[in-house]
């Protein structure tokens, strides 16, 4: 069950340019989380007004990780954090993956997309295959641990692995993947997921897609962050309640 | 122990603090952090006739002490409501306000029309910052006529009492507030959010037009409160930015009979079980011994 519990961050710093690890030490343990939950943050700073919805990147022992990119005034203002200052975090939130058999596991992240995907990778271990794309060499530290899961990589600018993005990249080994009974978790920017479903459009490879969206409260009382989908009755669907996981075939692109 | 219970329209409710429409979800949505039951009274999500679907992305943005919505009224129907959800309000015996709207007169009194009399239904909310769709979009709390003709076309379907909630985005909210009285109106609600708009410098574009809410409406609102609630005979209940206990009592003072708390529990999931506790140890603290007691008395 979710609930508000206050913490207070004990690192926070810089993993690759624009991109930072919090660690905040729970007052109290956070109830059983499923990988592709999220948190709501209230950041240490008066002039941010509402929280901030993070992935939950790891948890053990009390102690939750964020991983995040300085987008705008509230993860700006996170950044600054130096330690010991007291947050609450409201956990664990939304509907995460949901692991079935089967013979293969394909992960696809896109740059901090791998935020909300490292919980399930770490589950899935070398049962996944990763496919990772970011945009150059200095941001490989994203991958953390799932380094060690000999993940294919990509970068825009050819710094490192394959030249190009992460779609690209998968779309060269299609083949074998495609034989076997295969899901793809999924999580990154949107122009991604757009063109990773029309990879697996023609043989509609089951995907299951985590999700981002402006949030106001992240418990499904304001209808705020919503995505289109192919339910003609109700289109929306609230990414903080019925996601931030969603079967990708269900999401209007 | 100082009494939080309140009357209204003839029923008690347990406290004064009610949520803002819209804001509690179905109501179910909070039950893993506290029960319904908590409540005065739920306001319900805004309802309409027909289903509605909302407005696309985004919808939520904040400003300085604010935000920005365009939620734009998606909800299941009135009908589902009664269907799937009130059920599990008079199982947890809550009392409700079903608020609701139309984009047409028609839809107005057809949905109050739907709603039937029962004895956990306090009254029902008009919500008049609708575009009116057959007069040009222009909402229909923006014309003192519009308010009269449609206040007393709903009143005459309808045996429960009726709350109108007012939109700040007007010339003269007193006469709107009269014109709605003299038809027959038996309670307010004030304030609305005020309609706003960002501009996207990067993008030199509008990402989003919407309901201005938050603290920064509050001192706005809570002025709608006092001046109404010293002019009309009828009870006005106070929303608008209201973050915790001392705001709550400002509106109460202000002649504020009930309080809607909205973008609170956004920030705060407990707001309003903090804000009760608050109201009651103010009051304890004070040795008054009924809420009661000291709505408007700042107009002593």
């Amino acid at each position: 069950m979710m609930d508000d519990i206050e913490g207070k961050i004990i690192k926070n710093y810089e993993i690759a340019p624009g991109y930072r690890l919090l660690k905040i030490r729970l007052s109290r343990s956070m109830d059983q989380m499923v990988p592709g939950q999220f948190v709501m943050l209230k950041v240490p700073d008066s002039e941010v007004f509402l929280r901030r919805p993070f992935s939950i990147y790891g948890y053990s022992r009390e102690t939750l990780s964020l991983m995040y990119k300085v987008v705008g005034k509230g993860t700006e203002s996170l950044s600054k954090a130096t330690g010991n200052e007291r947050v609450s975090v409201l956990c664990p939130l939304g509907k995460g993956f949901t692991i079935q058999k089967r013979d293969a596991y394909v992960i696809v992240a896109g740059g901090i997309g791998i935020a909300g995907l490292h919980a399930l990778i770490r589950k899935l271990g070398k049962r996944a295959t990763i496919f990772f794309g970011c945009n150059n060499k200095a941001e490989l530290p994203l991958m953390g641990s799932a380094a060690d899961l000999n993940p294919y990589v990509s970068t825009l600018d050819g710094s490192y692995g394959f030249r190009g993005n992460v779609v690209q990249l998968l779309a060269k080994h299609m083949k074998t993947i495609e034989k076997k009974d295969v899901e793809v978790f999924t999580c990154g920017p949107e122009s991604m997921l757009k063109s990773l479903k029309k990879l697996l459009e023609k043989k509609r490879i089951p995907c299951q897609a985590s999700f981002e969206e402006r949030m106001a409260c992240g418990l499904g009382l304001c209808f705020g962050c919503v995505k289109k989908t192919v339910d003609e009755e109700e289109p929306y669907k609230r990414v903080c309640k019925e996601g931030p996981v969603f079967d990708l075939w269900q999401v209007c692109l | 122990m100082a009494s939080l219970s309140i009357k209204l329209f003839g029923k008690t409710l347990r406290n004064p603090v009610l949520n803002a429409s819209g804001t509690l979800g179905y109501g179910k949505e909070i039950e893993p952090l506290w029960g319904v039951e908590t409540l005065g009274a739920y306001v319900t999500k805004g309802l309409s006739l027909k289903p509605h679907h909302g407005n696309p992305t985004p919808r939520v943005w904040e400003e300085r002490r604010g935000l920005i919505n365009s939620i734009g009224l998606q909800n299941i129907g009135v009908d589902r409501f009664f269907d799937e959800y009130f059920p599990f309000f008079k199982q947890k015996r809550t009392p409700i306000i079903v608020n609701f709207f139309g984009f047409t007169e028609e839809e107005y009194i057809a949905c109050a029309e739907r709603i039937k009399p029962d004895k956990l239904i306090i009254a029902l909310e008009m919500n008049l910052s609708c575009p009116n769709v057959k007069q040009g979009g222009i909402s229909f709390g923006k014309d003192p006529d519009m308010v009269h003709r449609i206040v007393k076309e709903v009143k005459a379907v309808t045996q429960i009492p009726l709350i109108a909630k007012l939109t700040p985005e007007v010339k003269n909210l007193r006469e709107i507030a009269q014109a709605a009285y003299e038809a027959g109106v038996n309670g307010f609600t004030l304030l609305n959010t005020i309609p706003s708009m960002v501009v996207d410098i990067q993008k030199r574009s509008v990402p989003i037009r919407g309901g201005l809410s938050g603290p920064v409406l509050r001192p706005v609102a809570l002025k709608a409160v006092y001046e109404i609630s010293s002019s009309l005979p009828v009870p006005v209940i106070g929303t608008g930015g209201i973050m915790n206990h001392n705001d709550a009592l400002s509106f109460i003072m202000a002649g504020a009979c009930a309080v809607q708390v909205g973008t609170a529990t956004f920030i705060d999931p407990y707001a309003i079980p903090k804000i009760i506790e608050g109201i009651k140890e103010y009051l304890e603290r004070c040795r008054c011994p009924r809420v009661e007691d000291i709505v408007g008395v700042a107009h002593e």
